[in-house]
């Protein structure tokens, strides 16, 4: 079990932070239909929670047992990121807890899942949990890494007779070496157009409290996305990182753009038969 | 929020709504992802030169004493003067110190974003010696009386349009603005420079331990003229660009290259040690190096940000910067720029005054991903964002909402109630049409967004239903 | 200007060290480096790959049989230059081949010194060739610092067996002949000046050689 290697890792390296976040990939290890812990960030249990129920739907299509351990509040990166780690460390060690149990944890998220797996090691460092974090953060996938490295799934039975492109999330991108995965499983989606916008993998502005402390900065980066997805035509645009669309969302209505945004889980759910056909295919609007 | 930070946010937001500036910003990284991207595929193995670089500037860095004095040796070996600067003050003493003694009426400068950071121009034209830039981006930037847009390519923020104009006003035999015909009225004008100077100074892109000599990355031929006809050769460098051996060059060199422009490697990569030896014919008579730590040594001190010292300014990480594209190289208001900016400016100058360029990042990671010497760039802003928040630099309304923040989630009863309040308070607000003025807490977001959405149910209350419990 | 290393007249030198060696007692972890991964591919024909590079690079290049040819190739070339001086590196080689250009041309040699600013052109030869990046490698020893760049026009006088690979390799050969400890000055020359300052457009000729011209014998006799 490797995470007894993680163990002795630990103790001789204190830079293992660095070791971890530069991208290694990690050893997949083909399970078995796995019982499947989800991990809801804590924006989409309050504000778009139709990501969470998507990715419910589409995981028990492909055959998973689920469970949502419901003691999970946040994962922590707000204050990790704000650089609060005193306070940030408390959380990520009740959601190492809440979580030990879970054979695999799958979260909807790349940025969240990017805190458990690639800083968790740093920020409980010198505690007691950070062996279990780093091993935990072994057995936690983003969702489409979940389908198409562990599960091996690339069909899942979707249909979703649009134009996409999608943004290329930078902690998917960058921190979990996702760029292929995402449009694996959208080329299996029947009717689906998918096209590239230019400079997919720029960063959309988003950046969490940046986008209120450096709003105007944070605005103009949404803006030139707005702009190439606009370019390229699509109808929708989408990505691993509820938050990015959140952010791009905004602004796409903002400046009155027929652009959509949608998160790949809320593609992959629709399977254009009555019986499973979801109402709206995009983030709840507000109601009129 | 410090001077700096109040500054930075009024430039932002200016730069950010310039829609022609971000355009030109854009076209010019445009043009260097290209080249870079060619320059790149030259390489059998670029990863493997990104390896070697960080491990021979690690060897550098964490051997530094060494190293350095090594360099000092064979330097004076060869009749050359090294001396060792503390600060700004002490490093500007020396070279006006020397002109003055040697009566030097003019300076002619290749490019050094050391002068920059010691502020050398204006001590040394406060004695009435004429400083000349000749890098023809600097001597641009140096012309308009700005500081260097980006510390490559200093005046990638004007078009030939401006730069015919400005010419045209100050060197006055310019009638067009063809790039080439600017570019001969400024070889006209500097050759005059390059032959009246008593002194001229460079920087150093290495500091060659095993040899005695510095090597110099260029493409004008500026730097080769302002080390071979002046009769004094200064070289003004920070302590940290030592490197241990003269074969390190051999992969360094193109890195840089293909890092900072997309060349194979530049027009003239040169080496200087000491003055002229007897029986060639020219050649300085002088030859100084200043060494300037200037807080190096204690970023050094700093063992887990250490490698922030390995960086070999090619600016590959301010091209790839987001935010960098968006607000451009002035904006930040210092020496160094963009990610790499960011990150060295607060050990340098003091995290209280400028921890809100390590806030400036949406951490994309984009910078680490290019950076030649394998620098953690974005780790290190949030290495230097917990810094500040334990030195209290943060503002205390910061503080005591991550206090909150921090006692709502260790409960999830606690976490489900301040979420359903908040949903309700934004409906509210919304009812009330009250988003994105001063009752709206969230309007630096709501100003730039369509209203969020705002669900009824939470997703663990639409489990909870699903799967019986409640 | 007294000596700058006394502690009296530089008191920063001993605190700057000390700092460092006081940082340096806290190690960081090394990298492991490339561990023997190659990050070059092996130049195959060395002759003709720069060749290539200098095509890329806009070095004109230029291949002769041998000297004699090399002269006449260089007396050639010059002959479309505007009339002036020009400046050869004082070497035996450059002498012997000077009969051909004297005829035409006054000629300052480097033992009188640096070149003039107003010389149409400097000759001069080479410590070596590279042929990965199609560069010249000059030091002090050719002809003076000045010679590779104060005229508009620099002519390098070569042979094929001075073409080396690639970069390790021209360093190695730096390292054998001890060309860094004879001179004070080297520069590994790619092209002819250039800058791209002005809306990144490549413009050719900043301050150094608009041209730059290698004339490489085959053969040296």
């Amino acid at each position: 079990m490797h995470s007894s290697r993680f163990i002795f890792y630990v103790r001789e390296d204190p830079f293992i932070f660095s070791r971890i976040a530069t991208g290694t990939p990690l050893d997949y290890k083909q399970t078995h239909m796995a019982r499947v812990a989800l991990f809801i960030p804590c924006f989409v249990d309050q504000l778009v929670p139709q990501v969470g129920l998507d990715m419910v739907h589409v995981l028990r299509r492909v055959g998973c047992e689920l469970d949502f351990p419901q003691e999970q509040t946040c994962c922590g990166q707000p204050a990790f990121n704000t650089g609060y780690w005193e306070d940030a460390r408390p959380v990520a060690e009740r959601f190492v807890q809440i979580f030990r149990q879970a054979e695999v944890v799958v979260c909807p998220s790349g940025s969240c899942t990017t805190m458990v797996r690639n800083f968790y090691p740093e920020l409980l460092s010198g505690t007691p949990l950070q062996a279990e974090a780093i091993a935990l953060g072994q057995r936690v996938y983003e969702f489409s890494e979940y389908l198409v490295k562990v599960a091996r799934v690339t069909d899942v039975g979707a249909s979703f007779a649009h134009r996409v492109a999608v943004h290329d999330s930078c902690h998917g991108l960058r921190e979990l070496r996702l760029k292929e995965e995402s449009r694996e499983l959208l080329r299996r989606v029947r009717s689906l157009e998918l096209v590239e916008m230019p400079y997919s993998e720029d960063c959309c502005g988003f950046g969490g409290t940046f986008a209120t402390k450096f709003s105007a900065i944070s605005a103009a980066m949404g803006d030139a996305k707005a702009g190439y997805a606009e370019t390229a035509g699509a109808e929708y645009v989408t990505a691993t990182d509820p938050s990015c669309l959140l952010h791009l969302d905004g602004i796409l209505r903002h400046r009155n753009s027929s652009v959509q945004t949608i998160h790949l889980a809320s593609i992959l759910a629709q399977t254009g038969t009555a019986a499973e056909r979801r109402a709206p295919a995009a983030p709840a609007r507000r109601q009129q | 929020m410090s001077r700096a930070a109040q500054e930075f946010l009024r430039s932002a937001a200016e730069k950010s709504a310039d829609l022609t500036h971000r355009q030109l910003i854009r076209k010019g990284i445009d043009s260097y992802n290209a080249a870079n991207e060619r320059g790149r595929a030259r390489f059998f193995d670029w990863e493997a030169a990104r390896l070697k670089c960080q491990q021979i500037k690690w060897e550098a860095v964490n051997n530094l004493d060494r190293y350095l004095l090594e360099f000092e040796q064979r330097v004076k070996e060869r009749g050359g003067h090294v001396f060792w600067a503390e600060n700004s003050e002490e490093a500007c003493n020396y070279i006006v110190n020397l002109a003055v003694a040697r009566g030097v009426q003019k300076v002619v400068k290749s490019k050094s974003m050391v002068s920059e950071e010691i502020h050398l121009g204006a001590a040394l034209e406060k004695l009435g010696i004429k400083v000349v830039e000749t890098d023809l981006g600097e001597h641009i930037v140096q012309l308009r009386e700005e500081t260097p847009y980006h510390i490559v390519t200093p005046a990638m923020h004007l078009n030939r349009t401006q730069i015919a104009a400005l010419f045209k006003e100050k060197l006055g035999d310019v009638d067009t603005d063809d790039p080439q015909q600017l570019v001969a009225a400024a070889r006209r004008a500097l050759r005059r420079d390059f032959f009246s100077a008593e002194m001229g100074i460079s920087g150093a892109n290495f500091l060659v331990a095993d040899a005695g000599m510095i090597a110099l990355t260029t493409n004008e031929g500026n730097a080769r003229l302002c080390t071979s006809v002046p009769r004094i050769h200064v070289v003004l460098t920070g302590i940290e660009k030592v490197i241990p051996h003269l074969q390190d060059l051999a992969t360094l060199w193109p890195v840089l290259a293909t890092a900072g422009t997309g060349q194979p490697i530049t027009c003239y990569s040169t080496l200087a040690g000491g003055p002229r030896q007897p029986g060639e014919p020219d050649g300085p008579e002088e030859f100084h190096v200043v060494l300037v730590d200037n807080g190096r040594s204690e970023l050094l001190a700093n063992a887990a940000e250490r490698e922030v010292l390995q960086c070999i300014r090619c600016g590959a990480c301010i091209n790839a910067c987001p935010v960098f594209r968006t607000v451009g190289g002035h904006t930040y208001g210092t020496t160094y720029m963009g990610p790499i900016g960011s990150v060295l400016t607060p050990h340098l100058r003091g995290l209280p005054e400028f921890n809100h360029l390590s806030y400036a990042s949406s951490l994309c990671g984009a910078c680490t991903d290019v950076c030649p010497v394998k620098i953690d760039l974005h780790h290190h802003l949030l290495h230097n964002r917990r810094d500040a928040v334990a030195e209290s630099d943060r503002p205390h309304s910061e503080r005591m909402a991550f206090r909150v923040w921090r006692w709502a989630n260790l409960s999830a009863g606690r976490f489900a109630f301040f979420g359903w309040a908040a949903r309700l308070g934004m409906r509210m607000l919304h009812g009330l049409h009250l988003d994105g003025t001063l009752f709206d807490p969230g309007r630096a977001w709501n100003k730039n967004h369509a209203g969020l959405p705002v669900p009824s149910k939470s997703f663990r209350a639409m489990w909870g239903k699903r799967n019986g419990h409640n | 200007m007294a000596t700058t290393d006394s502690p009296l007249e530089n008191p920063g030198r001993a605190r700057i060290l000390e700092r460092i060696r006081t940082a340096l007692r806290e190690s960081s972890p090394r990298p492991a480096g490339p561990e023997g991964r190659k990050i070059f591919a092996p130049v195959a024909d060395p002759l003709d790959r720069f060749q290539k590079e200098c095509a890329a690079n806009i070095t004109e290049c230029v291949i002769t049989p041998d000297m004699q040819a090399s002269a006449r190739a260089v007396t050639d070339l010059l002959a479309a230059l505007p009339p002036g001086e020009i400046f050869v590196q004082d070497a035996p080689l450059l002498r012997g081949l000077a009969r051909d250009w004297q005829a035409s041309r006054a000629i300052q040699w480097s033992s009188e010194g640096g070149p003039m600013e107003s010389v149409q052109a400097t000759i001069t030869l080479a410590e070596a060739l590279v042929a990965l990046t199609g560069s010249v490698l000059v030091s002090a020893s050719c002809g003076g610092r000045g010679a590779s760049v104060i005229a508009p026009v620099h002519f390098v006088i070569a042979s094929a067996e001075q073409i080396v690979p690639d970069l390790e390799s021209v360093f190695v050969k730096i390292r054998e002949r001890n060309i860094a400890f004879q001179n004070s000055y080297m520069s590994l020359i790619t092209g002819s000046s250039r800058t791209a300052d002005i809306e990144k457009i490549l413009v050719m000729g900043a301050h150094g050689p608009i041209r730059l011209i290698v004339v490489v014998a085959l053969k040296t006799e």
